[in-house]
């Protein structure tokens, strides 16, 4: 079982947690074209490489965030939602 | 009997005698004796036949991984009759046979060879027809495959997961992985020793080694608190971040180790020439293994083919163990100068160098190795024990992420690992010494020690004083065949060629093609001769050309220690055993258990009809616990249901009580519910029972963007819910101790109030599912039956009645009212269910919005409808028949049932967009392919203009 | 003994077939490139040399023939799908399949043994209603079972009677099969390298020459090769593919486990599958008992193996059948599923000219091998997509037009 470390609970077994899919950008949905919001909806982040992607602790329903590569799975970090706000 | 005295037989208690039988005959045997030293002591060698040409075939390995010695167990298929322990009265069979191992009716394939070359089976039997190849010839080859048979009466047995920890976890307890586990225990780490053996040591418990280095070893074990020692225990795969499962017996140990140390040792490999699969013909250490684990002499006179210090002690062994060895062939030209010679020589042993064994010959039907072929002259002997070489255990360490190579100088596979948690000691390293793998051990346990912040002095790897290139057999395809590169699959050095010679060139295509390695040993006498032979079949490189990926599990490992003692979850609501003291009918849905009706199935239709009955005159009582129960609390509570919903909610008074829509952001509709503002900062909102996990999960997904001030609570299974209703559910609830008035004025419809009622603190919503005037009571879990108790006491005397799932639909159905998940799909919009009405036309947002936006302007095209069936109507189409317009499937019935109140069928359905409006007429075909015509009605069948819930 | 056997066995030598010729040398152009060495590129490549005339065709793969998802799937060939598109090209998928040893001339033992799919719950019942409405609307075998209806079709199924899980019926696709899935791609190989289509082994693509709407030549780590048409057919690798020609598919990665145990006598006669066990089981003509079942539950281009996923699927294979808790599993693998929104694949045209694709084919791809073959084939050597294949344009998810597969294939593929 791999592990993922929790910024709040510590390191726990993966089977605690579920995905949520590559953070994606935000998008103003009455400023953006049929055409892109389509986009925004079904085409999520899958390039080979560092993913930055939502991840939920289900006994405490937390979410959070994992940088995490695709090829190897190694989780490089994670982080609290309220670092993503600062980094953008 | 080939038994011989002690201290031979170290696994075997001669004072404990077991009886059992092999193919129906009587055998005796020791305790501790596995099915095939037991069958071998009384000289039974041949133990199953082959899998292709049904050629007798007995022990190799003594190691329990090849298919030549599984055998078939009342309960189990394929048993490893090397590892399975025998007991008492056990009834072992012969798997593979037709008729009897003795007498196989299909060992005339043997003479049938040529007319099967490798990959027959994709060239013929097409025809004659079409099908002929499922009619015909797959049931023919069905039959021909396969090894064991299962039991499908087989008696559920216990399976049990446990899991452990450890600083350091140590595979395989032979010299390296003793000194390794000891090590790092006498440094203070948590360790585990993992050996798949009934006792440790390795290759010192069967080999040709002084006594005083196991000794040695085992009591340093011994004083060791922190090392646990799991003998008996397979470590059967490597996972991410050292997740390892050992199996012992009926058990999985799920096992995390921060650091791991592979001490898996070698895999000895067998030589290729012809008719090197006859019974009678094993690796040296499974000669080495019979005498001394088991005390059992492995045949009368032998040849030994060595070219490998192994091959000599072997040699020796044998000799102590009484059998004349006839001779040792040592394939290398100068073969092996040095005192095991010496003293093989003293005892008067010929050795002869640089010859090989060039064929075998067996007794008649190949029931036992007659003779063998050195040099062109023809030996007789009953064993021949092979010791050429080894191949290091890649299997774990190729999981954990190594890379198989090959030393082109030394001639040698190789293993390297990224620089991490898991480490290679002893021969899995290379090493071929014993004093060579203690000391590897010792470096691969402070390079473990030294990652887990032990202050040690990192040692180098060991360098053994001499590399000499190793024996290397040139295989050459025997003209008459018959030398087996893999004997689970039979096949042969030519199949390998041929398929080359067909374009499989890839080691993974000549896998396939022939499916060698694919069988019971998964490769593990097979892949170095595949790799030799496919290298030198293309002209390439063995390095080229690799072996096949290793994949988990090492080995054979059943179903049941891995599915362990499952439980389904289920769930029950707070008044469950309330449902069955009234002889309800309890069906699960999703997780839970809810009544479907009251009462007998005899009576069932009666049932639902008279509760149905109950509520539209009278009053009912529905156990709704299992909704989703989420409270909403903080000063955003408002904006976030507004965002989160399509109507409004931060503007709903305090005490009132809206129905809510969640769309996914694609603008499909996949929850709803109600939304009682208790407080300005307050809300308890419903959802779906099989959708409120999402639903809560969304809540915080969606606000670790948002950051609005709330917070939010799933109390489904904290709190129970009842719906009284019908037209007398208040003359009940005003009849119970209550501080609630629930009169019309004070309790409009739509609205909610808290208080007591009974006794229990309750939240009470108006609402209406049902149509009638209905109140939905929902308390602390720990206190529903008491509420529930005092419900159905003071309704008696208005007739009040439990009503199940069943009526409950019927009841929404007559309404109108959709069920998400049954009347909706997963590209639904409000505007297609007609919720015009349900979403806020002012909001700046709400999740969804974008999307139904843009799906109204890309045009709808179809739409849910009410259906009506004329009473007596002779063929009503079930749930999901299709709407057709001109022949073409434009929607489905998506929910029908039959109205007691209306008195005929009634339907929802999707029907083209063009026939939405009232009095279109539809077209639905019946399951029996029949066209019905059904006039489109408005969603409320009964009671359209809602009077009745606001009584 | 058929005639074959018997040449065998008085011929001499080994009867060289000569499936796949070693890889030649590039040439420096090709009319049509197909990137992916899989069961759909040497479908479409056999279709385009035999039924369009089209033989300057290259076949790029990077590794072996046909060793990505090609090898790895557990073979369910089946049309019992949700919508009418969907069933309608499903269909002829299936169809394919029953002519396919003869078309081939090499046995891919396609087995057409019927697909037995159980539901546990009422909202299940309620979905195999729908699919087998479309069905027989369609015109295939597809019909819903009762509990009497299940037993007799898999009488060793534990029912669960009373249970939390109790089998309230089943939905039976008799169409529904398995074949041999190597020798499906081999035999492709075999008839299309017979009639001049290049397989090149080993040679992977490494970006694109695009100029202006159209790409006009293939870059390789063993050269350059310029193209008239160019097909993307690489299972898992889709998305990666496509991006390096700027075309950015609605695809994610996902690996999909399988396991299977040792040979067992038949005892298991037709396609097992369980919608809430998440788990299926088929016993392979060689014996062993396949067993799948969901994709794992986060995004990742790996082939690694987990636990989790292997007892996962052990705990419903045992609830399935109980006698299987002695039974000895023998080996487990992945893939990597390029997954769509809709579980739908995504055939047609790209944003450029003479790009194609037939990508988005996720965990269900196997089964149609032979008519995405055909029709891709179809569609280059036409120009134009053919109606059949319309409704799985990449435009779709512009429209909102998605053919919402995710019923019909989360647990059965």
């Amino acid at each position: 079982m791999k592990l993922l470390t929790c910024p709040m609970n510590g390191p726990r077994n993966i089977d605690e947690f579920q995905s949520f899919g590559p953070v994606r950008a935000k998008l103003d949905p009455n400023a953006t074209a049929d055409r892109d919001w389509s986009r925004h909806l079904f085409r999520a982040e899958n390039r080979k490489g560092i993913l930055v992607e939502w991840w939920r602790h289900v006994p405490s329903n937390y979410f959070f965030l994992a940088e995490r590569d695709l090829v190897t799975n190694e989780i490089i970090r994670t982080f609290d939602a309220s670092q993503l706000r600062d980094r953008a | 009997m080939n038994r011989l005295p002690a201290p031979f037989g170290s696994r075997i208690d001669r004072s404990r005698r077991i009886r059992f039988t092999f193919e129906g005959k009587p055998f005796e045997g020791h305790e501790g004796d596995s099915i095939a030293s037991a069958l071998a002591a009384s000289g039974q060698w041949v133990l199953s036949r082959s899998f292709k040409y049904h050629r007798p075939r007995g022990i190799l390995s003594m190691t329990g991984a090849d298919a030549n010695a599984l055998v078939q167990l009342p309960f189990e298929p394929n048993a490893a009759a090397e590892r399975t322990p025998i007991s008492d009265g056990l009834r072992v069979s012969a798997q593979n046979v037709n008729g009897s191992l003795e007498r196989d009716r299909d060992a005339i394939m043997d003479m049938f060879g040529r007319f099967l070359p490798v990959g027959f089976y994709y060239r013929t039997f097409m025809g004659p027809r079409r099908d002929s190849w499922l009619k015909f010839w797959e049931p023919m080859i069905r039959r021909k495959a396969g090894l064991g048979v299962v039991d499908t009466k087989a008696p559920a047995r216990h399976f049990d997961k446990t899991h452990l920890h450890c600083d350091v976890l140590v595979v395989g307890a032979g010299p390296a992985g003793l000194s390794a586990a000891i090590t790092a225990a006498e440094a203070g780490a948590d360790v585990v020793l993992c050996e798949e053996n009934p006792e440790i040591g390795g290759a010192l418990s069967y080999g040709r080694y002084d006594p005083a280095v196991l000794s040695g070893l085992s009591s340093r074990l011994a004083a060791l608190p922190n090392l646990k020692v799991l003998t008996a225990t397979v470590c059967n795969g490597w996972y991410e971040d050292n997740w390892l499962p050992l199996i012992q017996g009926n058990r999985l140990h799920r096992t995390r180790a921060r650091e791991v140390i592979l001490a898996t040792g070698a895999i000895e490999q067998p030589a290729v020439f012809r008719n090197n699969d006859l019974p009678g013909i094993m690796l040296g250490g499974a000669a080495q293994r019979l005498i001394r684990h088991y005390g059992v002499r492995p045949g009368d006179s032998a040849v030994v083919l060595a070219a490998h210090d192994d091959g000599y002690r072997t040699a020796l062994d044998l000799l102590d163990a009484g059998l004349s060895v006839v001779e040792l062939v040592d394939p290398r030209p100068a073969g092996e100068a040095g005192p095991l010679e010496a003293e093989l020589r003293d005892n008067g042993i010929a050795i002869r160098k640089g010859a090989t064994v060039e064929a075998a010959e067996g007794t008649p039907g190949n029931r036992h190795l007659a003779r063998v072929r050195v040099g062109g002259s023809w030996i007789a002997c009953d064993l021949l024990a092979v010791s050429i070489g080894s191949a290091p255990a890649w299997q774990l360490p190729c999981q954990a992420g190594g890379k198989v190579g090959y030393d082109a100088a030394t001639q040698t596979m190789t293993i390297t690992l990224p620089q991490g948690p898991v480490h290679l000691a002893g021969a899995v390293a290379g090493t071929d010494e014993i004093k060579d793998a203690i000391a590897d051990g010792q470096r691969a346990a402070t390079a473990a020690l030294s990652r887990l912040g032990h202050a040690v002095a990192v040692e180098r790897p060991v360098t053994p004083k001499t590399i000499r290139p190793r024996y290397v057999q040139s295989i050459v395809a025997d003209p008459k065949g018959r030398d087996f590169v893999d004997f689970d699959e039979d096949l042969q050095v030519k199949d390998l060629q041929n398929a080359t010679k067909d374009g499989y060139r890839e080691i993974e295509l000549v896998k396939r093609f022939t499916t060698i390695g694919m069988g019971p040993s998964q490769g593990r006498h097979s892949a170095l001769a595949t790799a030799r032979i496919v290298a030198e079949a293309t002209g390439r490189t063995i390095g080229e050309i690799g072996i096949t990926t290793a994949r988990p599990p090492v080995g054979p490992e059943t179903l049941g220690v891995l599915a362990g003692h499952h439980e389904v979850l289920e769930r029950r609501t707070a008044l469950h055993a309330r449902h069955l003291a009234l002889n309800a009918a309890m069906k699960p849905v999703g997780a839970w258990w809810r009544p479907y009706y009251y009462g007998d199935a005899s009576s069932a239709e009666e049932a639902v009809r008279e509760e149905i009955l109950a509520v539209r005159e009278g009053v009912g009582l529905l156990d709704v616990s299992t909704l989703g129960k989420l409270e909403i609390r903080g000063p955003d509570a408002g904006e976030f249901l507004d965002r989160l919903y399509t109507m409004a909610h931060a503007s709903q008074p305090v005490g009132r009580v809206r129905y809510c829509l969640m769309l996914n952001e694609m603008g499909s509709v996949v929850d709803d519910g109600v939304a009682y503002r208790m407080a300005q900062d307050q809300f308890y909102v419903t959802a779906t029972t099989g959708a409120v996990a999402r639903v809560y999960a969304d809540m915080l997904f969606w606000n670790a963007e948002w950051r609005l001030k709330v917070d939010v609570l799933n109390l489904t299974g904290a709190f129970s819910g009842l719906n009284v209703t019908g037209p007398k559910a208040r003359q009940v609830l005003e009849a119970l101790e209550c501080d609630i008035d629930f009169s019309r004025d004070a309790f409009p419809y739509l609205s909610g109030r808290d208080g007591t009622v009974a006794g229990v603190p309750v939240r009470v919503m108006r609402i209406g599912f049902t149509g009638e005037l209905s109140y939905e009571l929902h308390c602390p879990s720990s206190l529903a039956p008491a509420l529930w108790d005092a419900v159905m006491a003071t309704g008696k005397p208005h007739g009040l009645r439990p009503y199940g799932l069943e009526a409950s639909r019927i009841l929404r159905l007559e309404k109108g009212h959709i069920l998400i998940g049954q009347d909706t799909d997963a590209i639904t919009t409000p505007d297609e269910l007609g919720f015009g009405w349900a979403v806020s036309k002012k909001k700046p947002f709400f999740v969804g919005k974008r999307s139904i936006e843009m799906r109204a302007r890309l045009g709808q095209t179809r739409t849910l409808v009410g259906l009506q069936f004329p009473a007596g109507a002779r063929n009503i189409p079930g749930e999901s028949c299709l709407v057709l317009r001109n022949g073409a499937p434009v929607g489905q019935i998506t929910s029908v049932g039959y109205s007691p109140s209306l008195g005929h069928h009634i339907a929802l359905a999707y029907v083209h967009v063009d026939d939405q409006a009232e009095g279109s007429s539809v077209t639905v075909k019946c399951r029996n392919g029949e066209l019905v015509e059904a006039p489109v009605v408005a969603h409320a069948f009964f009671d359209p203009t809602n009077a009745r819930q606001e009584i | 003994m058929p005639l074959r056997l018997l040449k065998y066995g008085l011929s001499r030598d080994y009867p060289v077939s000569g499936d796949i010729p070693a890889t030649p040398e590039l040439k420096p152009a090709y009319d049509v490139v197909i990137i992916g060495g899989g069961g759909h590129g040497l479908s479409c490549a056999h279709h385009l040399a035999k039924y369009h005339g089209i033989k300057s065709v290259a076949v790029l793969e990077k590794g072996y023939l046909a060793g990505g998802n090609t090898a790895r799937n557990t073979t369910t060939i089946r049309s019992n799908y949700i919508t009418p598109e969907g069933i309608a090209f499903y269909k002829e998928g299936v169809e394919l399949f029953e002519r396919l040893s003869q078309e081939l001339d090499f046995n891919v033992m396609f087995s057409q043994r019927g697909q037995l799919t159980l539901a546990h719950t009422e909202a299940t019942v309620r979905s195999f209603h729908m699919r087998a409405e479309m069905g027989r609307h369609m015109g295939t075998r597809t019909e819903v079972v009762d509990q009497k209806g299940v037993e007799e079709l898999c009488p060793l199924l534990n029912m669960d009677y009373g249970g939390p899980l109790e089998i309230l019926g089943g939905l039976w696709h008799a169409d529904g099969g398995t074949a041999r899935h190597d020798a499906v791609a081999w035999g492709y190989a075999a008839q299309a390298s017979r009639r001049g289509v290049e397989i090149h082994q080993r040679t992977e693509v490494q970006g694109f020459e695009v100029a202006g709407d159209r790409v006009r030549a293939v870059k390789t780590n063993r050269g350059r090769v310029a193209c008239g048409q160019v097909l993307i057919a690489t299972g898992g690798m889709n998305y990666d593919v496509a991006l390096m020609a700027g075309v950015e598919l609605p695809i994610r990665c996902y690996p999909l486990q399988a396991m299977v145990t040792q040979p067992l006598k038949p005892w298991l006669h037709t396609l097992v599958s369980s919608v809430s066990l998440h788990t299926y089981l088929v016993q392979s003509s060689r014996g062993e008992v396949v067993i799948g079942g969901g994709s794992d539950p986060y995004q990742l281009y790996s082939t690694r193996s987990t636990l989790d996923m292997k007892e996962h699927l052990a705990e419903g294979a045992v609830h399935l059948f109980p006698f299987l808790q002695g039974v000895q599993l023998l080996r487990q693998w992945a893939g990597i599923t390029d997954m769509t929104p809709d579980y739908s694949p995504i055939m047609g045209a790209s944003p450029l000219a003479n790009l194609w694709l037939d990508c988005g084919w996720g965990t269900w791809g196997f089964k149609a091998t032979p008519v995405a073959g055909k029709r891709m084939a179809q569609t280059i050597a036409e120009g134009r997509v053919p109606d059949i294949l319309k409704p799985f344009a990449l435009e779709r998810f512009e429209t909102f037009r998605l053919l919402n597969e995710m019923g019909a294939t989360a647990a059965s593929h």
